[in-house]
């Protein structure tokens, strides 16, 4: 079918309902978070024998049958970005699963939840696995659907409704705009294959209609990657799903329209590459000013948080952008770092809102005496991600201004630079609130989060500290994955 | 009042557009598989334009090319559905 | 045969319908269909295009595209329409002018 670790989870992914109704039926209602959680160590086990194999052949094609071959065939071409992404996914995933066994015990429906899980992950992998556009975007609607799902999970409440039917009309006209500009990319060349796109569309003789197919892939994807014109569907999403979900979309899920779209980008638009490059600068530039200035005026805690990944995502975009081996490296190293933070300031963010209901950051004040090890833990957490340096995010932050600087796009790393200052007053405003102000009543009331809420969340804050004091090895590994995306 | 100003302004704008695109389609044509590079793909696959054959034909050629989209298609309905089932459900909370 | 810039200007005025149709729509249910517009002018696109491969014969790779391409839509386009539901029963209306609870 296809390779190992994809199949192992897909097919636990379908297996995942049966196990829930067996294990509801006889009163373990842990028994399906444990599941799902054995399965995505088995993937992550055949994960690692996929690395090897991709360390020691540079590309692995997988084709549907044998004799008919790519460009007409469909086919998956894992390369080290692949498996570098389908490793923080399965990682993070493992976090926001651990953490769910607890967090959402009380609630109804819990097979199916997790079945989503999987096959968000399942769907995140194979588009990052994909070597023809159409598979990419198969893989890419089982990843929306069981996104549109998962936000709007709490079915009984106004907010997730709301934010679940904006979330899908926006997120499927991204869709459908990507399927218009894979017709004309069709209408072009005859396949769809990304190789063959590639080397067919080298040197285009008309370009009129080239740059239409540009302007729309680049909203379609951009619709999913929340640059600034078409983010507004972000913050609801983000602030309404269960928090272990919100983790999982902030942290990998935005990301993956970010890689997605570099990978179409640099594949088949080539030949055009001065046209998107000074775009997609520029819409960087937009969306990091917008979620930074956003974020400054929210007082809900995981509005906040989701603002601030829309500053990030412009980050990530303007590391992109300079389409240099250092810019590549660099974004895919914050990706790595962004997505660990983030997931551990929103499970932080599950605790108090575990223990007391609300989100609103005036009545979560001084929560520090109620909650210390949480409080102490998102302290960390966004002492990391505001870029201070021992931590984690400042290494990656800083080697996208440096790659900025020596692609002599001088103006706009200063711009990032001034961004990056900016952010630091709403994360110390958030470190502030909750450590160091007087309690108000509802967080007098609050107790310590469970134990088995704090374990991952503990685990996620060490792997912040291991990062940022010893960020060699990752940086190698970026730095393989960038050198496969540009097909060094 | 205002209602109606900003639906005529939606409206003139939609008709703008399209007779903008319309003259510019029409000028430029499009550039229909100008760019299939050397043919080595597998020409033979055209069907001939018959309707009763292109059916069973495209079917093949679903099978024989197309088979990691149509397993991958297969997942994506399954989890469709656990998606209904999952925002459908109605189960009695145990408190 | 017709020139082949007709089917593509249709495709594109589909999909500027099917645009116009959600930014201006407020019954719910027609902005699910204004979604199924847009992907039916990528639909016609594809079909046309297959068609214009070579004068008397189609290309079955347009065709594969759309037929695998409609049931993903299916699949979106169900799911939309029970948000709906939920949505009507929160909110008793189909407005989705009423959804405003949800500020910046």
């Amino acid at each position: 079918m296809f390779t190992l670790p994809l199949d192992v989870l897909l097919v636990f992914m379908v297996a995942s309902p049966v196990v829930g109704r067996v294990a509801s039926k006889r009163g373990y209602r842990k028994v399906q978070g444990i599941y799902a959680l054995l399965s995505l160590f088995a993937v992550a086990y055949f994960l690692y024998g996929l690395y090897n194999e991709v360390a020691e052949y540079n590309i692995v094609l997988i084709v549907g049958q044998l004799p008919f071959k790519p460009p007409l065939e469909a086919c998956l071409q894992i390369d080290m970005f692949g498996v570098f992404m389908a490793f923080l996914y399965v990682i993070i995933g493992l976090f926001a699963i651990a953490y769910s066994i607890k967090f959402m015990e009380c609630e109804s429906g819990l097979s199916e939840y997790y079945t989503l899980v999987l096959g968000m992950i399942a769907g995140m992998t194979g588009i990052v696995f994909s070597g023809d556009f159409f598979t990419l975007f198969v893989f890419w609607e089982l990843m929306c659907l069981t996104s549109y799902a998962l936000v709007s999970f709490r079915k009984h409440k106004w907010e997730p409704i709301e934010a679940g039917f904006k979330y899908i009309i926006m997120s499927a006209a991204g869709s459908a705009t990507i399927l218009l500009s894979m017709s004309f990319l069709y209408g072009m060349t005859g396949t769809l294959n990304f190789a063959a796109l590639s080397s067919r569309l080298t040197n285009p003789v008309s370009d009129g209609w080239l740059y239409m197919t540009l302007v729309l892939v680049i909203v379609g994807f951009g619709i999913k990657t929340a640059i600034v014109p078409f983010h507004t569907w972000l913050p609801d999403a983000h602030s309404a799903a269960p928090s272990p979900i919100s983790a999982m979309l902030s942290g990998v899920m935005v990301q993956t329209g970010a890689c997605a779209l570099i990978r179409v980008l640099l594949l088949v638009f080539g030949s055009v590459q001065p046209a998107w490059q000074m775009t997609l600068v520029f819409l960087a530039v937009f969306t990091m000013f917008g979620g930074n200035f956003m974020a400054l005026l929210q007082n809900d805690i995981k509005r906040l948080l989701a603002f601030s990944t829309i500053a990030h995502m412009g980050y990530i975009l303007f590391g992109f952008a300079i389409v240099s081996h250092q810019g590549l490296t660099a974004s895919l190293f914050h990706i790595m770092n962004h997505a660990i933070m983030k997931t551990l300031l929103f499970l932080c963010a599950g605790g108090f809102i575990y223990r007391t209901g609300t989100q609103d950051l005036r009545k979560l004040e001084g929560i520090r005496g109620a909650m210390p090890v949480t409080s102490i833990l998102l302290a960390v957490g966004a002492v990391a991600i505001a870029a201070v340096p021992p931590l984690g995010g400042f290494w990656s932050e800083w080697m996208i201004v440096s790659a900025g600087i020596e692609a002599g796009m001088l103006l706009f790393s200063v711009l990032m630079v001034l961004n990056m200052l900016l952010s630091i007053t709403y994360y110390l405003r958030l470190v502030y609130t909750i450590n160091l102000k007087e309690p108000t009543s509802i967080s007098e009331k609050a107790t310590e989060a469970p134990v088995l809420l704090l374990i991952p969340v503990l685990i996620l804050a060490l792997l912040c500290i291991f990062i940022g004091i010893y960020p060699g090895p990752f940086v190698a590994w970026a730095q393989k994955a960038a050198e496969a995306i540009l097909g060094m | 009042m205002g209602v109606d100003r900003s639906r005529v302004a939606g409206l003139t704008i939609i008709v703008l557009a399209f007779l903008i695109l319309l003259i510019l389609i029409m000028n430029y044509d499009f550039p229909a598989f100008e760019y299939t590079g050397s043919h080595t793909e597998p020409t033979a696959e055209l069907v001939k334009n018959n309707t009763a054959v292109i059916g069973p034909e495209v079917g093949r050629f679903l099978w024989n090319y197309r088979v990691i989209d149509l397993i991958a298609q297969a997942f994506v309905l399954f989890a469709a559905a656990v998606c209904c089932l999952a925002l459908l459900k109605t189960e009695e909370k145990k408190g | 045969m017709i020139p082949l810039s007709y089917y593509v200007w249709c495709a594109v005025a589909l999909y500027l319908i099917g645009m116009y149709c959600l930014v201006s729509k407020r019954n719910m249910i027609k902005l699910v269909m204004g979604l199924e517009i847009l992907v039916n002018a990528a639909h016609l696109n594809f079909i046309a295009f297959s068609a214009y491969r070579r004068a008397g014969f189609i290309d079955p790779f347009g065709h594969s595209i759309v037929i695998m391409s409609i049931v993903l839509t299916g699949c979106v386009t169900a799911l939309a329409l029970t948000i709906v539901t939920y949505a009507y029963k929160h909110y008793q209306t189909l407005d989705v002018r009423k959804l405003r609870r949800l500020k910046w």
